[in-house]
């Protein structure tokens, strides 16, 4: 009796053929209050179909209305909400107040019968978890009926747990939330869409006691796309199978190359970096913009941190910036000249393989200090400690920036992008 | 869709896009009203001048034989108590909605349309029960190809920003299938949100038939499909002057040919 239930689980997972979705929420207006992503609701639609979504989750009455962005080989896959609840116009999550509910709601709405019938690939359904007895129970029972009704159709079950409630105390969400996933999965749920818990441990932790496939939902918008994708990055570490965006896709300045961007780190591997620039690059060098530089050395500070070089010195960092008058800063770091690399006598430094920066060999450094005196930036500097090689003593190496393998903090980190990262296309 | 789109012409001028759809299925809830207390003779009479009149599933059956000129008949698919004020001789202390007819029901008994109402402001579980409601008539709707009218009233006492609310119910309704929606005239902000949105027909419902004019004006202007007037229009000297000045308004160009 199940027999359409695997082409469909493959139809939203494995259009790519490697077990991930990138899907959209778009259901806000069916809950929550009027603001403008329902408003511009076909128009985002139809850009994140341009970006490649994998499936887009509408209410029913536009699953009728949208039905033409769902045709075809590669048109997505319609994923429909059944239930219905009124939990975004409660207290202090109220976008406008326009009518204050006082209390939850939660109601099936459509039947999994119905929902094949608009031409659903899979439903979604919400199970509450810290509200009370009363909506847990009613929960279960509407989730129970769903996944009886899915189950005789053949159509996936998406089940979505969140922890809203009195009963939630921020210490217990992940907690609840692996709770309400679980219980999801022993009701019947074919795959969970779930928020991220914080970090990636609690998060795969979540997704190993699933064992369904596991979308991560973004919750309300993030500051900017790049935290949207390193949530979803993150997730995706943990083991998720994909995501259920919605308000960080539907009221991003461009869904569509968003959604391009999930896809890029979904689907074809890139990191966040790579995908928020379209572009996969095997090297990377730095590029500094002076005028842009504030001088708060926050690129300094990082430095040090991310190679755990000690929180209260700087002297080991891998750059550093002099104040030339006020106002104006040059930033020192290592432009890949190459002729330390020439220098050594030893052959101990050389381009890394992978990232493409100065790599040193330690066995075959012997601290003569010419790479340290030819750096025409002053960036190569000698370490604090003694270095033990062969059975021998260096009093010291040459700290070399190696541009953190590829995705250097400093640029990450630069809060005026005087730092950023470019393309190394030639190893010279 | 096809049965739907058929119908929708029924009532929605195939000519200009434009409607003037008159409910008189008021005495469901409100019982004997000004000007309708011979409901057929008075209804009738303004058949010629609308192009949709809802009635009450009791109602609708004595009006016929109708005419190709006269107004398709659209019928009111629930019952509810919240029009009911504090002066009505049984005030409603508890707000009520209730389901009275089915699809099928619907279309046997001839209408072109079904109209549901949808309510906010009043409890939670009223709410919800419009939405499920709204569904569960769209989806039936669409299998058997009769559209359906949701009408919008944000009458509850808990609705605090009124036309944000009206916004709310738009999309409500939206979002649930509706594929002519019904909406109470929100202020002009609101209104020129709803326009933006909304991507069935809609009708404006005007605050009062003194307003309705300049409201219509306006909403016309923004995109809307017509105008809904409630049972008011039946206490009324002139209502075929009235509905001929609406008609100026909605069909210039049919009214320019006659």
């Amino acid at each position: 009796m199940q027999s359409g239930l695997k082409p469909r689980l493959e139809r939203l997972f494995n259009r790519h053929g490697d077990g991930r979705a990138v899907c959209v929420a778009a259901d806000h207006g069916y809950m929550s209050d009027v603001t403008d992503n329902v408003v511009q609701l076909r128009s985002i639609t139809e850009a994140v179909v341009r970006g490649g979504v994998d499936g887009i989750l509408v209410s029913p009455g536009q699953a009728m209305r949208l039905a033409p962005l769902f045709t075809g080989r590669d048109g997505p896959a319609l994923i429909v909400r059944a239930d219905w609840m009124n939990m975004p116009r409660l207290g202090s999550s109220n976008v406008l107040n326009a009518v204050p509910q006082r209390h939850l709601l939660h109601q099936k709405v459509l039947t999994a019968e119905q929902a094949l019938s608009l031409g659903a690939t899979a439903i979604t359904i919400y199970l509450f978890v810290g509200y009370s007895d009363e909506v847990e129970a009613r929960g279960i029972e509407v989730c129970a009926q769903f996944a009886s009704e899915c189950r005789k159709v053949g159509l996936p079950c998406i089940m979505e747990p969140l922890a809203v409630g009195g009963q939630v105390t921020g210490a217990n969400t992940v907690e609840l939330l692996t709770l309400g996933a679980r219980m999801c999965v022993e009701i019947g749920a074919d795959a969970l869409k779930i928020p991220y818990t914080g970090d990636v441990e609690s998060f795969a932790n979540l997704v190993k006691v699933a064992q369904v496939p596991v979308l991560v939902l973004g919750g309300a918008r993030s500051p900017s796309d790049r935290d949207a994708l390193e949530l979803f990055a993150e997730g995706l570490e943990a083991g998720c199978h994909g995501c259920l965006m919605g308000r960080n896709v539907t009221k991003a300045p461009d869904p569509e190359r968003l959604i391009r961007q999930f896809g890029l780190v979904a689907h074809q591997g890139y990191s966040v970096d790579e995908a928020l620039r379209g572009e996969k690059w095997d090297n990377v060098r730095l590029r500094v913009v002076t005028s842009k530089c504030t001088g708060c050395e926050l690129c300094v500070n990082t430095c040090v941190g991310a190679h755990g070089a000690g929180e209260f010195s700087t002297h080991l960092a891998r750059l550093s910036i002099d104040t030339l008058a006020l106002g104006q800063h040059k930033v020192h770091y290592c432009t890949l000249c190459k002729k330390c690399i020439d220098i050594c006598p030893t052959g101990a430094l050389r381009w890394h393989p992978v990232s493409g920066a100065v790599e040193l060999i330690v066995e075959q450094c012997t601290a003569c200090g010419k790479c340290v005196d030819i750096c025409p930036t002053n960036v190569i500097i000698k370490s604090d400690e003694k270095v033990f090689v062969n059975g021998a003593e260096l009093p010291w190496v040459p700290v070399i920036c190696d541009l953190c393998g590829g995705d250097p903090a400093c640029a990450r980190i630069c809060p005026t992008e005087a730092i950023t990262i470019d393309q190394r296309k030639v190893l010279k | 869709m096809i049965g739907i789109e058929y119908r929708l012409k029924t009532f929605i001028s195939p000519k200009d896009g434009r409607c003037l759809l008159v409910d008189t299925s008021a005495g469901l809830s409100l019982g004997v009203l000004p000007g309708l207390e011979n409901y057929p003779s008075a209804v009738r009479a303004i058949l010629p001048q609308a192009n949709g009149v809802v009635c009450s599933p009791g109602q609708i059956g004595r009006l016929g034989p109708l005419q190709k000129t006269d107004a398709a008949l659209l019928v009111r698919m629930d019952w509810n108590n919240t029009l009911r004020k504090s002066d009505f001789v049984l005030p409603s202390a508890h707000p009520q909605r209730l389901p009275i007819l089915t699809t099928q029901d619907a279309l046997d008994l001839g209408a072109e349309a079904m109209i549901s109402t949808f309510l906010l402001g009043f409890e939670e579980e009223v709410e919800a029960a419009c939405l499920r409601s709204t569904v569960e008539l769209a989806l039936e709707g669409k299998r058997l190809g009769l559209p359906l009218v949701i009408e919008i009233q944000t009458t509850g006492s808990r609705v605090s920003l009124p036309g944000k609310a009206v916004e709310l119910g738009a999309s409500y309704a939206l979002e649930g299938g509706a594929d002519v929606i019904v909406v109470p005239y929100p202020g002009k902000s609101s209104l020129k949100t709803i326009s933006q949105f909304v991507s069935v027909p809609w009708l404006l419902c005007p605050s009062s038939l003194q307003n309705a004019r300049v409201e219509l004006e306006e909403a016309l202007g923004i995109g809307a499909t017509g105008l809904w007037l409630g049972h008011a229009i039946f206490a009324e000297h002139n209502l075929p002057g009235l509905l001929d000045e609406f008609n100026r308004l909605l069909h210039p160009e049919i009214a320019a040919e006659r």
